[in-house]
């Protein structure tokens, strides 16, 4: 009577090596930068590798932030803002306080995840739309900004500071280096630990989580604080980056933290994808918007371009998704 | 000249057959009744003859025209679900559908529009403004509405209304039913679903009977037999149903595991029952007679309630699911693709969710552990699947409720609620579910609480049954009487469990009139 197909072979780690789905994924990624090299010949020279590597250092740490809540079936529009803050709080700390980095980093981080946690909090207690409740929080944390800024740019941070942000290690920038950092520890998290199966629960059924006794609440805070805390370190990279801070620091990384995921397959719907496709989706995020450059397409198109290949992606994504749903 | 007539529908669904050879007529200033438990077919045979499903064989004339499959403009249909534009007014609700503002002009004036709405709320007595928001007003005025939608459109011929009544008081009822006069004296005929059988014995002129989609009943004026409640439940009962195999289990009961007294909450009243190891307790009962919901509270999912629930002879806090399953009660809701299945997740961490201090050390969960404890649920109750990485969509119902039901058990509970557990599932699935259910209670001792809108499964699995109706326990049935006459009289608040409401005449219809202020 039994009949039991179970496929014998190794333990599954599908969630740490990359999915079937990512595969078709990074074959795109592959033909996007073989038709970069052919369009362009600087597009592999190392002086071009190495500023897209810086790009993608940022993007890559804001796209795992908000990968995060994706996940979840939520999102964090203010994510960009609370970058800014916490690179703010930190410039300021040590410029105007005359702070220790060493205690100024950590504080900030600590800034930033504060302000994730308030919005999860918001979201979850009152229990209210996470897209509308962010647009609001943007705007407070754009205005905090501003407020601590006093709208002037604080410059005058120490060398051996702006050397995390610029300076290089073992032949990559030391921004790549915590980026890769962050990302293995968020992939860890979600592939292998009681939260991150948490986390995957939730986004696919928060009714489903409750009845098996999983906190929702408990778990979608967490993560906007650790998405906060992420985008914190992204701000304050990004800070060290430019030695210096003002207002608008880390406010054009909503789109490119949204698209970047979502590119790489996870659905805004929550509980579908994978934290590779927050790297890879900000991979090809970097090389498009690297080769738009070197192609020479217009600086006034630039922006038009980018938009409407985000949205062919996505629109390609779920049409593909209907199609394998109906099989 | 019959204004409806339906012939030989058939309407299959994957797994069931919702609709059997099913013949009706409508003659013109009749009010025809259509009686059935849920599942009977009577939702199907109301979307066949609007046109909403098209039959796999069979055909439907309306008005001397095939309509078969498409919707005809004689047919005016009020769905049994109220379906209204909440942010709207009450005129716009009742002309939108219908694409006009109560007049020629494709321009929409407010005012014409409140006006032409008056007429036709007078006609029901609905007290609300033709200018109020729907969602402003009462639940039966919202029923009224969704009925003066169907009347605005004044063209139709056969008005067919699915559960009208069940958010009305009296004098509404009254006032419809005087609606559904004026109706049939010009000629016109109505279609009526409910499950309030005195309703039934008011207004019918015919009555037909539906069981498993099949029509195991009717009556009309031409017939001589003395129609009353008991003759509907013998007809819903029929020759009863061929058991065949009984899944009740057959070891004496142990110690008493729960004790509820006058247990209150959203959807319920005063419920109070016991469950015991080792036995199997029904809960019966029409949908929206509360059955979920107490499970839900008991369990936590639903917040709120009160009265006094005791498990193992200690005060049982009611509204935290954790501490439930931490203390061995759980419960598996009849909503399996939302709230059970985690849709998108492989089968194996669909397992591990649920057991996730079991499979996990300092916070990290192990893969290989997860695995182990799937493969040995796989093979425990015969589920068929793929691989243990398949994604649980791909299974199908019945191997999706035992993935759920065998993780439930990995953690060792006490009491296990399971709400509707073979909805959906083929029949083959069902027997291995209802194996499942009666082995856990002989073998782990467990009290089972089994929730069911199918008579079948309430009388092959239940050692005990609670009847429900409208949020009240109507009966508790033990084992030596436990048939379906007895479980269908209880709830549906008819037959001997309401014998209180008779009065002198002994004539049901007369007393019941007289009880709800009608003139008969």
């Amino acid at each position: 009577m039994q009949q039991i197909a179970i496929a014998p072979g190794a333990a599954p780690r599908r969630k740490l090596r990359l999915g079937g789905q990512m595969i078709g994924i990074i074959g795109a990624f592959l033909v996007l930068i073989g038709i970069s090299a052919l369009v362009s010949p600087q597009f592999i020279s190392s002086y071009n590798l190495t500023i897209m590597s810086r790009d993608l250092a940022f993007i890559g740490i804001v796209a795992t932030a908000q990968g995060l809540l994706l996940l979840l079936g939520d999102i964090d529009v203010s994510i960009g803002a609370i970058a800014g803050l916490a690179g703010i709080v930190c410039a300021k700390m040590i410029v105007d306080m005359g702070a220790d980095p060493a205690l100024a980093i950590p504080a900030a981080i600590l800034v930033a995840a504060a302000a994730g946690a308030l919005n999860g909090l918001i979201i979850t207690l009152l229990n209210l739309n996470s897209l509308v409740v962010t647009i609001g929080m943007l705007s407070v944390y754009s205005g905090l900004n501003l407020l601590i800024t006093q709208g002037r740019t604080i410059v005058n941070l120490p060398k051996h500071v702006t050397f995390l942000g610029s300076g290089q290690a073992f032949g990559l920038p030391v921004t790549l280096w915590v980026m890769l950092a962050m990302f293995l520890v968020v992939l860890f998290v979600t592939a292998r630990t009681v939260f991150g199966r948490q986390l995957y629960a939730v986004g696919n059924s928060r009714e489903a989580a409750r009845i098996v006794g999983i906190s929702e609440v408990r778990v979608r805070v967490t993560a906007f604080a650790i998405a906060g805390g992420l985008a914190g370190v992204a701000g304050i990279l990004l800070c060290f980056r430019l030695m210096s801070a003002q207002a608008t620091l880390g406010q054009s990384w909503l789109l490119p933290s949204i698209a970047a995921p979502v590119i790489g397959g996870i659905a805004t719907t929550g509980g579908i994808g994978t934290i590779w496709g927050a790297l890879i989706g900000a991979a090809i995020m970097v090389v498009i918007g690297n080769i738009i450059v070197l192609g020479g397409v217009g600086i006034y198109l630039q922006q038009i371009v980018t938009g409407l290949i985000v949205v062919i992606a996505v629109a390609l994504d779920a049409i593909m998704r209907r199609f394998s749903a109906g099989n | 000249m019959t204004l409806l007539r339906a012939e030989n529908l058939t309407k299959s669904y994957p797994g069931v057959v919702a609709l059997k050879d099913v013949s009706i007529a409508v003659e013109p200033g009749h009010v025809h009744c259509i009686v059935g438990e849920n599942g009977a077919g009577k939702s199907t045979l109301v979307k066949t003859l609007t046109g909403l499903v098209t039959p796999d064989s069979g055909r439907l004339i309306v008005c001397d025209e095939d309509t078969t499959g498409r919707a005809s403009s004689a047919i005016a249909y009020v769905p049994q679900e109220l379906n209204l534009f909440d942010n709207m007014t009450v005129a716009e609700n009742i002309f939108l559908p219908a694409g006009a503002g109560g007049g020629r002009s494709r321009f929409f004036d407010p005012r014409r529009c409140n006006a032409a709405a008056l007429p036709v709320m007078q006609r029901l007595r609905m007290s609300c403004q033709p200018g109020d928001l729907a969602r402003d007003i009462t639940v039966a005025e919202r029923q009224l509405l969704q009925i003066a939608r169907a009347l605005a459109v004044d063209d139709f011929k056969v008005l067919i209304l699915d559960e009208p009544t069940a958010a009305l008081t009296r004098p509404e009822i009254g006032r419809l039913f005087a609606v559904i006069g004026e109706l049939t004296a010009q000629g016109r005929s109505v279609i009526f679903i409910t499950h309030r059988l005195d309703e039934v014995l008011h207004l019918h002129s015919a009555i037909t009977v539906l069981r498993n989609g099949e029509v195991v009943g009717h009556v009309d004026k031409t017939s001589n037999e003395i129609i009353d409640e008991a003759w509907i439940v013998r007809a819903m009962t029929g020759k009863g149903i061929d058991l065949g195999h009984l899944w009740r289990p057959r070891q004496p009961r142990g110690e008493r595991l729960m004790e509820v007294r006058g247990l209150s909450g959203k959807g319920f009243r005063d419920i109070s029952f016991d469950l015991h190891e080792g036995e199997v307790l029904g809960f019966a009962g029409l949908v929206g007679a509360g059955r979920s919901e107490i499970a839900q509270t008991i369990f936590g999912f639903l917040r709120g309630g009160s009265g006094e629930v005791r498990y193992r002879g200690q005060p049982w806090r009611l509204g935290d699911p954790r501490r439930a399953i931490a203390n061995g009660v759980i419960y598996l809701s009849e909503e399996r693709k939302s709230h059970g299945i985690f849709a998108n997740l492989p089968v194996r961490e669909n397992v591990g969710i649920g057991l996730l201090h079991r499979l996990s050390k300092g916070g990290i969960v192990s893969p290989a552990r997860e695995r182990a404890t799937t493969l040995q649920i796989v093979a425990d109750y015969n589920v068929r699947t793929a691989s243990t990485e398949t994604r649980i969509r791909n299974l199908s119902g019945g191997n999706q409720q035992k993935i759920l039901i065998g993780r439930g058990l990995m953690a060792g509970p006490r009491i296990m609620f399971l709400d509707e557990p073979t909805r959906g599932i083929d029949v083959g699935a069902k027997a291995d579910v209802y194996a499942l259910i009666r082995r856990i209670a002989e073998e782990e001792r467990m009290g089972i609480v089994l929730i069911s809108s199918e008579m079948e499964e309430i009388l092959r699995c239940c050692n005990r049954v609670v009847a429900l109706y409208d949020g009240s326990v109507s009966a508790e049935i033990g084992e030596d009487e436990l048939d379906m006459a007895t479980v269908l009289a209880a709830i549906m608040d008819a037959g001997p469990a309401r014998g209180d409401k008779r009065g002198a005449t002994g004539r049901p219809q007369d007393d019941i009139a007289a009880a709800r202020g009608l003139a008969v």
